[in-house]
């Protein structure tokens, strides 16, 4: 964690943006040579934190202008029930637990990568929806209904695309052979489903915690008053 | 002393939190009263299309008519309605004269002559009473069709009940009472006081609830003396018989015992409802029979079905059914088609129908269809266009104790081609226009104006008037359509007949009194459509989620920007390409001028 912190602010020190530029391109070789690219994303250094964080801030804003530009016939949203914040905690919060996830079940498989190289990794990996989700929506605003079946393939295939990228970082990463990422993978899934679960767990029990105090404290008033 | 004071006082104002919370529960029941549903399957509220003009209750028409016995239908037809009384074996005949309704008559049962009384012979007595009678269909004939059809000959000498009476065992000693021949007209001549039929109350073969068997022959009650070209068909269910009789009651002909190999060997004929059209092909819909309508030629012989609803399996029933055992499949209900449950016919003969037993999931889906279009093959024709498909509400909490999709249980066609549904679960009446788009929704359960108990039947009087039928309270219900509903059917006939501007400019009209109509910000938009307005016309598909008009004005909106600036793009593109061409041979000229 403190190593994302430090990745924010070693972008403003000295070399940064030549590095920056540098690994953002490179961001471009990766989506393009996944297993060369992901290895030396993080054995060779050639990534950067700064530029994962501008992957994800670019993953998140065009899931938002998605659903904000998208041409209406193609999108489907009910503005009075639409939330930047949710939309945007969408993206991150699945993003947060399944790196956390996969580390602590790749820790236990003997993985090689970090915390830090995980969340690097995988938002490399989301390179694609940007990149394709991006001129998808100029292009949905210049298309018929018939013609849009394009946006909805095109889009489709960034998910593959980013999918397929993410089992290659697990891999890559972790120095794993493709049985053992997919088994990590399915795992990390389950965590996944365990975190939320214990969280809400967690909140449900609070939120019964405070609001018994809060019934107890009123009670109290009555009584006294 | 004190604090017990302080502590009641505590107490109560603790009640009274407890009945504020439920007192604002019950709120704005009257505001929803007509509604729409938008794009997002939300109900919208709209404003009355049809309003409550009168609430009928038959002890105050006439004091001979006591109160309906689960009623089962109603059918108008000019001033006229006839309301089937089911539980008292009776059809009621009521006239519409300056806004009140009036008796006519009360139909107990029918005249027949020496030569049609076989076929209406019961167990083994000629029975010409009504029992149970579920539905009845007025068709207009004239009296040179009724000859060309029927002839003459049914007219012949009267059937004489008390002969028979004689001859028949005299077990029940019952006799008509006298208030029955109070209003005799002058078509109840032969009397048959105590024409008993073989069957008691006790032994009728019917399921339960089983209505009492009328037990004499009562005569009918006529109070006033009307001459009309008309024709009835009646529904007699548990005599297992469609009557087809004149105005003045002289049976016809008889409907009954179909043969057909479809049919098994027990099967009993039970109609309960019918419709007949142009060419006097009778189509009835019986209970039991899953393969559609029956449908019999003008001399009443079966000729086959119509509109067999396809059986629905879903895939998880098929799987479940390959896993279980034998006895497990035997055990669990078969999977048979469903039943239609009521009928009527459109001004052009095309078959409207309702079917009620129908899974819920099916219905949202779209492959179970509870309203259908029916041509004379059978096909359904119901063109469904709208946002959702016609199958009344699309929100399903629960209303008044009752969940799930609506059930409808009958349906009027109207002569513009919309139509009315009626669900009998929430008491609600649903009109759709000729693609399927809802128009307004209205009613409710409930016993005050405008509610019902337990709809099961309506129909239009005129264009612009529908009655509901609520058998369980046995009371009917006009409704008269408002200037907001015939101002929708005002665009429609418009846009249909083409004057898509004119429709334009009412819809622009209905829009003032409801924003919330996507309908009308559609037809504004088709109409800037036709136009070529295409900008203008994507303004308004957008607003009502149109998405298909919006392709359409949007492909030729491209095509007019495309056109407009073509001409600007190829001459960029040609500079492009030719100024920089154009530099370097400059530049080559000068090398060379310089170096020469």
């Amino acid at each position: 964690m403190s190593k994302i912190l430090s990745g924010i602010a070693g972008f403003f020190k000295g070399e940064g943006w030549s590095r920056y530029r540098k690994s953002f391109r490179y961001a471009f070789y990766v989506i393009l040579h996944p297993f060369d690219g992901f290895w030396d994303l993080t054995h060779e250094k050639r990534g950067s934190m700064a530029v994962a964080h501008t992957i994800v801030i670019l993953t998140v804003l065009t899931h938002i202008w998605d659903r904000r530009f998208t041409n209406f016939m193609l999108n489907n949203t009910r503005w009075s029930e639409f939330s930047i914040w949710l939309n945007t905690l969408g993206i991150l919060v699945p993003l947060l637990i399944w790196v956390t996830a996969n580390w602590c079940v790749t820790t236990l498989f003997d993985g090689k990568g970090r915390f830090y190289e995980i969340y690097m990794g995988t938002a490399y990996a989301l390179t694609p929806y940007p990149l394709i989700g991006l001129p998808m929506i100029l292009l949905s605003n210049v298309v018929t209904k018939e013609e849009g079946v394009f946006y909805t393939y095109f889009n489709t295939f960034a998910l593959i695309w980013a999918g397929f990228l993410i089992l290659c970082a697990v891999l890559m990463i972790h120095d794993y052979s493709l049985l053992k990422g997919i088994v990590v993978i399915l795992a990390s899934i389950v965590g996944m489903a365990v975190i939320m679960f214990v969280c809400l767990l967690f909140f449900s029990l609070i939120s019964d915690a405070i609001m018994y105090l809060v019934s107890l404290y009123k009670e109290l008033l009555f009584r006294i008053s | 002393m004190k604090p017990i004071a302080k502590r009641s006082i505590a107490l109560l104002m603790l009640l009274c939190l407890l009945f504020c919370n439920v007192t604002p529960a019950m709120a704005d029941d009257d505001d929803w009263y007509t509604y729409t549903y938008n794009y997002w399957g939300d109900p919208v509220a709209s404003p009355n299309a049809y309003a409550v003009t009168n609430k009928i209750y038959p002890q105050y028409i006439d004091p001979e008519l006591g109160t309906f016995s689960s009623a089962t239908s109603l059918f108008c037809i000019d001033d006229l309605v006839f309301i089937c009384d089911a539980g008292n074996n009776r059809v009621i005949e009521l006239q519409k004269v300056n806004g009140t309704y009036e008796l006519v008559r009360i139909i107990y049962s029918l005249n027949v002559s020496k030569l049609v009384a076989p076929q209406l012979k019961f167990k083994d007595s000629i029975d010409a009473t009504l029992y149970n009678p579920m539905d009845i269909f007025v068709k207009p004939i004239t009296q040179a069709d009724r000859v060309a059809n029927f002839g003459t000959d049914y007219l012949g000498d009267p059937y004489d009940f008390s002969a028979e009476t004689a001859s028949v065992t005299q077990g029940n000693s019952l006799t008509t009472s006298d208030e029955d021949n109070a209003g005799e007209g002058g078509e109840g001549g032969e009397s048959g006081e105590g024409g008993e039929g073989g069957e008691g109350g006790e032994d009728a073969p019917t399921p339960t609830p089983t209505p009492v068997a009328p037990s004499e022959r009562k005569e009918n009650i006529v109070r006033k003396d009307l001459k009309r070209d008309y024709d009835f068909y009646i529904a007699d269910k548990l005599h297992n018989r469609v009557i087809h009789c004149d105005y003045n009651l002289n049976v016809i002909n008889v409907i009954r015992d179909p043969q057909d190999d479809t049919l098994g060997d027990n099967y009993v004929f039970n109609p309960e409802h019918i419709a007949t059209d142009a060419a006097y092909r009778t189509y009835v819909q019986a209970a039991g029979v899953v393969n559609g309508f029956m449908e019999f030629d003008k001399g009443g012989s079966f000729t086959g079905y119509v509109g067999a609803a396809k059986v629905i399996v879903s895939f998880w029933r098929k799987l479940w059914r390959k896993i279980q055992t034998k006895e497990q499949r035997n055990r669990s209900a078969q999977h048979v088609p469903t039943e239609y449950n009521n009928i009527s016919l459109d001004k052009n003969g095309f078959i409207y129908a309702t079917i009620s037993a129908l899974e819920d999931q099916d219905i949202w889906d779209g492959t179970a269809t509870p309203v259908r279009k029916l041509n004379s093959m059978g096909t359904d024709i119901l063109i469904r266009n709208g946002s959702a498909f016609p199958m009344g509400d699309l929100s399903w909490g629960s209303v008044k104790n009752y969940a799930g999709a609506s059930k409808f249980v009958d349906v009027i066609a109207f002569n513009n081609d919309t139509y009315c549904c009626l669900d009998r679960t929430r008491g609600k009446i649903f009109a759709y226009d000729f693609q399927g788009n809802l128009l307004y929704a209205f009613g409710n359960g409930g016993t005050t104006r405008g509610r019902f108990s337990q709809a099961v039947s309506m129909d239009n009087m005129d264009e612009e008037t529908i009655l509901v039928l609520d058998g369980t309270a046995g009371n009917i219900t006009e409704f008269s359509m408002t200037d907001y509903g015939k101002m929708i059917n005002e665009a429609l006939a418009l846009y249909k007949t083409g004057y898509y501007d004119e429709s334009a400019e009412v819809w622009k009209r209905i829009l003032q009194f409801n924003g919330n109509f996507e309908l009308a910000y559609i037809g504004i938009g088709r109409a800037l459509l036709r136009k070529g307005e295409y900008k203008e016309a994507m303004g308004y598909f957008e607003s009502a989620h149109d998405s298909e008009n919006y392709s359409k004005a949007f492909r030729h909106y491209r095509e007019q920007v495309v056109e407009k600036y073509i001409v600007y793009a190829v001459v960029v593109l040609i500079a492009l390409i030719v100024i920089p061409k154009i530099i370097r041979k400059v530049r080559k000229m000068r090398k060379e001028i310089r170096e020469a």
